[in-house]
């Protein structure tokens, strides 16, 4: 069953991805399995663990299950100043 | 020793003298500064000198080390009378000893000249016919400036100026705000990390309010490549510390600001000291290692700290509040990104004003903690896309933080914890002999091929760096010194053990390069 998201991205991965959002149709089920697809698509680097996820605008677990409509944005740490 | 000394009465001149004395001068130059009895046309018979007190000792400070610096002077000091005076009565001393003659000649100068230009003091002058008036301290010829490459123009000002008295009435007449919110600013000590992007709008900001006391912390000195959102500095000032630019300008744009510059950069040995001395604490650093030094001196301090940062056109802010219960830096991302996860100005390029809006919101919620305003409960992460003009606002649930695992606290502790080990790590060895006669096991992290080109004069086992996380119970028990060619693979390979809790293991600083020739290595 495919589920479709919009996806917003935010520092490196708005590099990575060349774009600031987009909407998918995944297979994945939860956030892990969306970003681990994501991130073969797009190249990105950085590993999940130095992510925050957020789902419709709430923080979220990466094990959370995805739902047809989910917002979901991909948050790395920035520094520059 | 102090450089820089304030005195309600007469001093003795002998013994400031006797204290500059140094075996390394060969010159040594005095200026001493008189009361006259006229000034402008008008017969005087005595004046009285009042000083901003805090601020006049830390710029005259600040001064005669410039002076220092700037000419390489051995000894020095500077002595400015307050209070009553009468005609012929020292006003200032000055005192230089240096290797030659010109440089304490150049140093009295610079010494005198910047004295009547920046320090916050101010003469009353009593008139033969009983008139009195105030006159400000701050016209003066700076000789220096025109034998140093910036080449001002004279700036001789002949008219006095008068006290600045700041006008806070704009803000005060908001209902939120009001004379007793102005106390509150007044009364606030606020530290301000880094200098550039961020601290710019913010120093100014809370200089501009009415802010008690600014603290500055900047190790950098001014780089063209800054002036494109460093809003502060001029291009005159390329090269200077930015602490003292800063520190300048925020004093020349609100006189009744105290500034205190803090030029050593924070660390876990002087971090939590540094925090205790101010009230609020914002962290406008483009250094991740510095956001989590001050995101756990904050936890462990109680000070409330407003992090924000910026990616190339678009940033993130957060307030860390250091209440128990509420959310930090690390009920986000637990663990400092390793280096080159987060991107910085410098390899990813940002838009000069998109610091200066996240700096502007930081200057806002600084505000809005100190004077207490209105703002939402729960907390919160802002991202802001000044690409696509949105904003959207994440609230943070400190349940599924830190408080997952232990606390912030506890988060905050071990993460200082780590810094120190981090800092610990490097260690400075001329010789390997005196390393091993201090303990050391040696680990040569090297490759073959590099150990057979140059290998080292003693003891030491041999692990390259590519293997020695997974074969890293062979290591010695004790001390252990991991050695390669510039102490870059040794450091990672330190840094990588000293993670998994290993934490007798160092690095040689430098590698097999730093070592001193002929006892440890044969020419390469």
């Amino acid at each position: 069953m495919m589920t479709t998201v919009t996806l917003q991205y935010y520092a490196q991965l708005r590099e990575q991805a060349r774009t600031g959002s987009e909407q998918v149709s995944t297979s994945a089920t939860s956030l892990h399995g969306l970003y681990e697809e994501l991130r073969s698509r797009h190249g990105f680097t950085l590993p999940p663990d130095a992510l925050k996820v957020a789902v419709n605008a709430q923080f979220s677990d990466w094990q959370q299950e995805l739902r047809d409509g989910d917002t979901v944005v991909f948050i790395p740490p920035v520094a520059g100043g | 020793m102090t450089h820089f000394s304030l005195a309600d009465d007469a001093v003795d001149l002998v013994q400031l003298r006797a204290s500059l004395h140094h075996p390394g001068s060969g010159g040594y130059c005095a200026f001493e500064g008189w009361v006259r009895n006229s000034n402008e046309g008008r017969a005087v018979d005595g004046l009285e000198y009042e000083a901003y007190a805090e601020l006049a000792v830390a710029e005259g400070e600040r001064i005669v080390e410039e002076a220092i610096a700037r000419y390489g002077v051995n000894a020095a000091h500077c002595l400015h009378r307050t209070g009553n005076l009468a005609i012929g009565d020292l006003a200032v001393w000055i005192g230089v000893s240096c290797a030659h003659r010109d440089e304490a000649f150049r140093a009295c100068r610079y010494i005198i000249d910047e004295i009547k230009h920046r320090l916050p003091i101010w003469k009353k002058e009593h008139y033969i016919d009983g008139d009195t008036a105030w006159v400000a301290c701050t016209h003066a010829y700076r000789e220096h400036e025109h034998d140093s490459r910036h080449g001002h123009a004279h700036a001789h000002v002949h008219e006095p100026i008068a006290p600045f008295v700041p006008d806070y009435s704009r803000q005060t007449r908001l209902r939120e705000v009001g004379e007793a919110g102005q106390a509150k600013l007044a009364a606030a000590r606020v530290l301000v990390i880094g200098a550039g992007g961020l601290g710019c709008p913010v120093l100014t900001y809370l200089a501009g309010a009415g802010v008690g006391t600014l603290g500055i912390v900047d190790g950098d000195r001014l780089d063209a490549s800054n002036l494109h959102r460093q809003t502060l500095y001029d291009a005159r000032d390329i090269g200077e510390r930015k602490v003292d630019l800063a520190a300048r300008r925020i004093t020349a744009l609100n006189p009744g600001v105290i500034v205190k510059t803090h030029a050593e950069p924070l660390h876990t040995g002087n971090v939590v000291e540094v925090f205790g001395q101010y009230d609020l604490v914002v962290e406008c650093t483009d250094d991740m290692g510095s956001r989590y030094l001050s995101n756990d001196a904050a936890i462990l301090t109680g000070i409330p700290l407003i992090l924000a940062s910026v990616y190339q056109y678009e940033g993130q802010l957060q307030v860390v509040t250091a209440k128990p219960g509420d959310p930090c830096l690390r009920c986000l991302w637990p663990q400092e990104p390793a280096a080159g996860v987060a991107g910085s100005c410098v390899e990813s390029g940002v838009l000069g004003p998109v610091p200066g809006v996240l700096g502007c919101m930081q200057a806002i919620e600084s505000l809005k903690l100190l004077l207490d305003l209105p703002r939402p409960t729960d907390h919160a992460l802002l991202l802001i896309n000044l690409l696509d003009g949105t904003s959207q606002r994440l609230p943070i649930d400190a349940t599924q933080g830190c408080a997952m695992h232990d606390s912030c606290i506890e988060a905050a502790r071990r993460g200082l914890e780590q810094a120190q080990s981090a800092r610990d790590v490097e260690l400075t060895f001329v010789r390997l002999d005196d390393a091993m006669a201090a303990g050391y096991a040696l680990v040569d992290v090297r490759e073959a091929a590099e150990i057979a080109a140059q290998p080292l004069h003693a003891h030491s086992q041999w692990l390259s760096s590519a293997l020695i996380g997974e074969r890293a119970s062979e290591l010695a028990a004790g001390p252990v010194l991991l050695i390669c060619a510039s102490g870059r693979r040794s450091g990672v390979a330190a840094r990588m053990l000293r993670g998994q809790g290993m934490l007798n293991i160092h690095s040689l600083a430098g590698g097999v390069a730093a070592l001193a020739p002929q006892c440890d290595r044969v020419a390469g």
